[in-house]
């Protein structure tokens, strides 16, 4: 299967620290991967220079075999970030309006996303007050509203209870259904093996592993494990 | 498309702008500010006409454009200094700080169209805060004021010029400050430095006279004389463009350290060949109605047949009144009227104070192929006397008296009071409060 982006050796430094160190994987068309390791693995790192928001030291970015230069990666790829607060005076409402207009996108489809993500009473509040799980579904109302093939998701659900993690799986796996690509970093293990097809593990900066649960159960030699043995395996 | 997204854009920063509180208290200010210049300006004015049984100053001296208006938007000048840079700087600087920025960069479009996009929307809020100098040339005119529309229009100019310089400068700080709080001294710093450029340069002569020339201060020095300076509305324009491009380079996180360097480099020497380049901009237009930055009409035809390079040698300090009054009345006239004049300054010192005892000093020599004359009046009679002699031109006869009539208007500031320290205060609280009610 043709990869819809593929990451070649990209490497970070911060002053002498190396961040990412040689990080490669690919994300294929449809599949929701997700990008796993405890904090400070240099999973934001990474997205921010997937995004071209950071300059990476070193490495390419290849969506059907042809480089993304930073400038042009925002066609292939929406990236939404963990903990922001956009906008802050501005309503719940005014923001969805923003990005539906801005990104051509049907009333439906802002309407859409009301109801699973429980926005109808957060709509007339500003950003500002919201609370960060209220936040964090307003962020991915927004991030949901791009039109990018790939979107990656900062820690989707960060600040989110259990059953809104539930709801936004939920939402998160239609949204692949109609035929787009998630790239999610996760650092709860056990959220990323209920949502995710495939993984990617990321530890001190290092791809530790790559593949489906099944695909690094049979890596790690632990056929009933779960994401934390089987990461505890690779570190 | 693409101009559905760009209305989309001004749409969101003109939102911003309006959720800005320093927005607001420049709205809030600005009223009582152009109120009491106004007023100031309307009850000096009307004492120099004669009010209050006291004797008239000399008709001919009173003129709108120095009496009322250069005083009344004199509050702009505080508001484009002080106020305005705020503004611009919490539109970027908030993006930053809530991590928006990361949003918009990802947006469809070009950097540049997403800054256009706010300087737009700065400008349009600076015009609202024209309205109360508006206000102020309306009512002068109640009052029966006279106005002259080109010296008005273009003392108009040079403010929005001089507002943009600062947007532009502000939001370039803004840009490459890690906070709001840095690029507020920054562009305090900008501002406190071309003040001392400003007085540093002053009767110095040389590069360094003609870079001051270019001050925000001295720019609009010109503009409330009525002078309209080609090469200064292209420097103002320059550095409000060059800085908004410096504001792309370093807001632009995925680029590197060196590029953002690079360029910030190469938008300095844009800027250094713009400025040297517009020094060679010499067309000016005196739009003011009194021709105060113009030779009467026959001199100005004796001097377009000199043709040699006239080197004007002044031995006067920067603050001693006759170089004032030589720079003012004499030299301003002849840099518009002689494309080959050279000035130098050489006083020893700041003040003149102490060089009384020196024979040479208040001399004014004046070279012209190998010939020397030395004189030492600062009056333009005797000075133009001296350039036709110096260049064998034949003097014009003189001509009649000057028929500037000059507008003594012994009025009162009339409703100036409760528009501008109570009308305009309360429709900007009102306005806010239902902004802001509709958004909640």
């Amino acid at each position: 299967m043709t990869a819809l982006l593929t990451v070649e050796g990209v490497t970070k430094d911060f002053n002498k620290r190396r961040v990412l160190d040689d990080v490669s994987f690919s994300v294929r068309p449809g599949e929701i991967l997700g990008l796993i390791g405890p904090n400070g693995s240099g999973k934001t790192t990474l997205f921010e220079c997937l995004a071209g928001l950071m300059p990476a030291n070193a490495g390419a970015i290849k969506s059907n075999n042809k480089v993304l230069v930073p400038a042009r990666r925002k066609e292939a790829l929406f990236y939404l970030p963990d903990g922001i607060s956009p906008w802050a005076e501005q309503t719940v409402q005014w923001a969805l309006g923003f990005f539906r207009k801005l990104y051509g996108r049907t009333q439906q489809d802002a309407s859409a996303l009301v109801e699973p993500l429980r926005l109808s009473e957060l709509m007339k509040a500003r950003v500002a007050t919201l609370s960060k799980g209220e936040r964090k579904r307003v962020l991915l109302a927004l991030g949901l509203l791009t039109p990018q093939p790939l979107l990656m998701l900062d820690e989707p659900f960060d600040g989110l209870d259990l059953r809104q993690t539930r709801d936004v799986m939920t939402l998160l796996k239609e949204h692949v259904a109609s035929g787009r690509t998630l790239l999610l970093s996760i650092h709860q293990l056990i959220d990323a093996g209920r949502v995710c097809d495939r993984l990617v593990l990321l530890g001190a900066g290092r791809v530790v592993g790559e593949g489906s649960l099944a695909e690094l159960r049979a890596k790690t030699k632990l056929p009933e494990a779960g994401v934390e043995e089987i990461f505890l395996a690779l570190t | 498309m693409r101009s559905l997204k760009f209305g989309e854009l001004l749409s969101k920063e003109w939102r911003e702008l309006l959720a800005a509180r320093s927005y607001w208290l420049l709205l809030l200010m600005i009223g009582p500010l152009v109120g009491q210049a106004f007023i100031a300006a309307v009850k000096l004015y009307a004492e120099a006409s004669g009010s209050g049984g006291v004797p008239a100053a000399l008709p001919q001296g009173l003129t709108p454009l120095d009496g009322i208006l250069a005083p009344t938007f004199g509050a702009y000048d505080l508001a484009a200094t002080f106020f305005l840079p705020f503004v611009a700087i919490r539109l970027i600087s908030a993006e930053k700080q809530s991590g928006a920025l990361k949003l918009l960069l990802q947006f469809p479009g070009s950097l540049g169209t997403k800054l256009a996009a706010k300087g737009l929307v700065l400008v349009a809020g600076w015009l609202v805060t024209c309205v109360p100098g508006l206000l102020a040339i309306v009512l002068w005119k109640s009052y029966g004021g006279h106005l002259y529309a080109p010296e008005a229009l273009n003392l108009l100019l040079g403010h929005f010029l001089r507002a943009l310089l600062s947007v532009g400068i502000a939001v370039a700080a803004a840009a490459i400050a890690e906070s709001a709080a840095s690029a507020a001294i920054v562009t305090l710093g900008f501002t406190v430095g071309a003040w001392a450029l400003d007085f540093i340069a002053a009767g110095r002569g040389g590069l360094l006279q003609q870079l001051a020339n270019y001050t925000p201060t001295a720019a609009l020095r010109s503009f409330e004389q009525g002078l309209l300076r080609l090469n200064t509305v292209v420097v103002m324009l320059v550095i409000t463009v060059l800085s908004f491009a410096l504001a792309a380079v370093w807001l632009n996180t995925g680029s590197t350290l060196r590029y953002r360097v690079l360029s910030t480099v190469a938008i300095a020497a844009v800027l250094a060949v713009g400025m040297i380049g517009a020094m060679g901009l010499r067309s000016s237009w005196d739009l003011s109605e009194n021709r105060r930055n113009s030779f009467p009409p026959a001199d100005e035809a004796a001097l377009s047949q000199i043709s040699g390079p006239l080197q004007i040698t002044v031995i006067l300090a920067p603050e001693d009144p006759r170089l004032t009054d030589f720079e003012q009345n004499v030299l301003r006239k002849l840099r518009r009227n002689l494309s080959r004049l050279d000035v130098h300054y050489t006083a020893a010192s700041q003040t003149g104070l102490f060089e009384g005892s020196d024979d040479h000093y208040g001399e004014i020599w004046y070279e012209m192929r190998g010939q020397k004359i030395m004189d030492r009046s600062t009056i333009e009679p005797v000075v133009l006397e001296q350039i036709y002699k110096l260049a064998g031109v034949n003097p014009p006869a003189a001509g009649g008296t000057d028929d500037f009539p000059g507008y003594p208007l012994a009025t009162s500031p009339r409703w100036a009071g409760s528009l501008f320290y109570g009308g305009f205060p309360l429709l900007t609280i009102f306005a806010w409060w239902f902004i802001r009610r509709e958004r909640s």
